[in-house]
């Protein structure tokens, strides 16, 4: 297992070129800042439109921004794998081993796996229909409340742990 | 003065903060400050997106009520700031990059200010008329000088030797990011041109 996750989540290839190039690992950081901000600006508008925040908007329209959020969390997915195949390009540790040990970066991707399981009770519970309808100053149904606040929670709470995860290398 | 900043930066204050051994000292402010940022160009970037054209079907109008979060997390970011700069004041006004990020969050929060008060000050015509040259050009504006700061502000941990390189790369990434957005614009026009052009039959019978 431990050989299996080290060959699998490291790249040699990677490591020497975010090693060779000193503006690679920067350029990964910003990134990973950029995708944050399109996430938190298109999923958050989205969940506090579903609270009751600016309920003059139509939801189907605040729902244009979603696929923001996906392409903030498609840069962030990349940059942050960069971080993880090219581990060594900033620390010697193994990838293994940060895995096992690193409680902030398991609390994180915990949290992004909450959020898809949050995401899928959007659909499954049939809310994602269900707030279609909503024009200006309609009331989002209950549980769309709460996956809303819940899904607020889990983004912010995956940043919170995530500028952690150094503490916990 | 650069005496009193030192004297600062040894303080037990700074030290317990800098050093203490859990993630709920200095960590914690870190991520603070991460998260005001998320929450103050997450939103002022939307609404700035969205008056440069982008997802023109949302209605512009109830925008402004998130414009109070928005200054949550400008005074989220202006605490967590202060403390941070004051754990390590002599390292950062001794940065040139540092006062870069400044002037691009200054240029940042006076566009948040006059774009709120430009396009927002009629709310009545907001939605059935254009938006004025003004709004555009400061919600350009607004979006540049947040790219400044955060650009900026990740590099004063750097050296000035990794800090251009990266200024080179970050602007190399855009223009092709740009321009592969132009492209996909043009590629799917012309699918749908396309589309159109076997919809209709240009022969009769």
């Amino acid at each position: 297992m431990e050989s299996f996750v080290n060959y699998w989540l490291t790249s040699p290839f990677l490591t020497h070129y975010m090693n060779y190039f000193p503006w690679a690992w920067p350029l990964a950081e910003i990134s990973h800042f950029v995708g944050l901000i399109l996430l938190i600006g298109g999923v958050g508008m989205f969940d506090l439109r579903l609270l009751g925040m600016a309920k003059g908007l139509p939801v189907a329209a605040v729902r244009r921004l979603l696929p923001w959020g996906v392409f903030g969390f498609v840069l962030c997915v990349t940059s942050g794998l960069c971080f993880v195949l090219g581990l060594n390009a900033n620390v010697p540790n193994r990838v293994y081993d940060v895995l096992m040990t690193d409680i902030w970066l398991d609390l994180k991707l915990l949290f992004i796996f909450l959020a898809g399981i949050n995401l899928l009770a959007f659909y499954l519970t049939g809310m994602s229909r269900a707030v279609d309808g909503l024009g200006p100053g309609d009331d989002a149904p209950p549980l769309a409340k709460v996956i809303a606040g819940t899904s607020l929670f889990l983004w912010l709470a995956v940043i919170y742990v995530g500028r952690l995860i150094p503490w916990g290398l | 003065m650069w005496q009193l900043l030192e004297s600062l930066e040894n303080s037990g204050y700074a030290i317990w903060l800098r050093e203490a051994p859990t993630v709920l000292a200095y960590a914690t402010v870190l991520a603070a400050h991460a998260l005001g940022m998320a929450i103050l160009v997450g939103l002022s970037s939307v609404i700035a997106l969205r008056v440069l054209g982008f997802a023109p079907g949302l209605p512009l109008a109830p925008l402004e009520r998130y414009f109070p979060l928005i200054w949550v997390g400008f005074w989220v970011n202006a605490l967590s700031g202060l403390v941070l700069l004051s754990l390590t004041p002599v390292a950062f006004l001794t940065n040139p990059t540092f006062y870069i990020k400044m002037l691009g969050i200054a240029g940042a929060i006076v566009s948040v200010q006059l774009f709120r008060t430009s396009v927002f000050g009629h709310p009545a015509s907001l939605d059935t008329k254009p938006v004025p040259m003004k709004g555009k050009i400061l919600a350009g504006t607004m979006l540049t000088s947040w790219g400044v700061a955060i650009v900026a502000g990740r590099l004063t941990a750097y050296s000035f030797f990794t800090e251009w390189r990266t200024v080179l790369a970050v602007l190399s990434l855009t223009v092709v990011l740009t321009a592969g957005y132009k492209a996909a614009r043009r590629l799917g026009l012309s699918i749908k041109s396309t589309r159109q052009g076997r919809a209709t039959p240009s022969t009769g019978y």
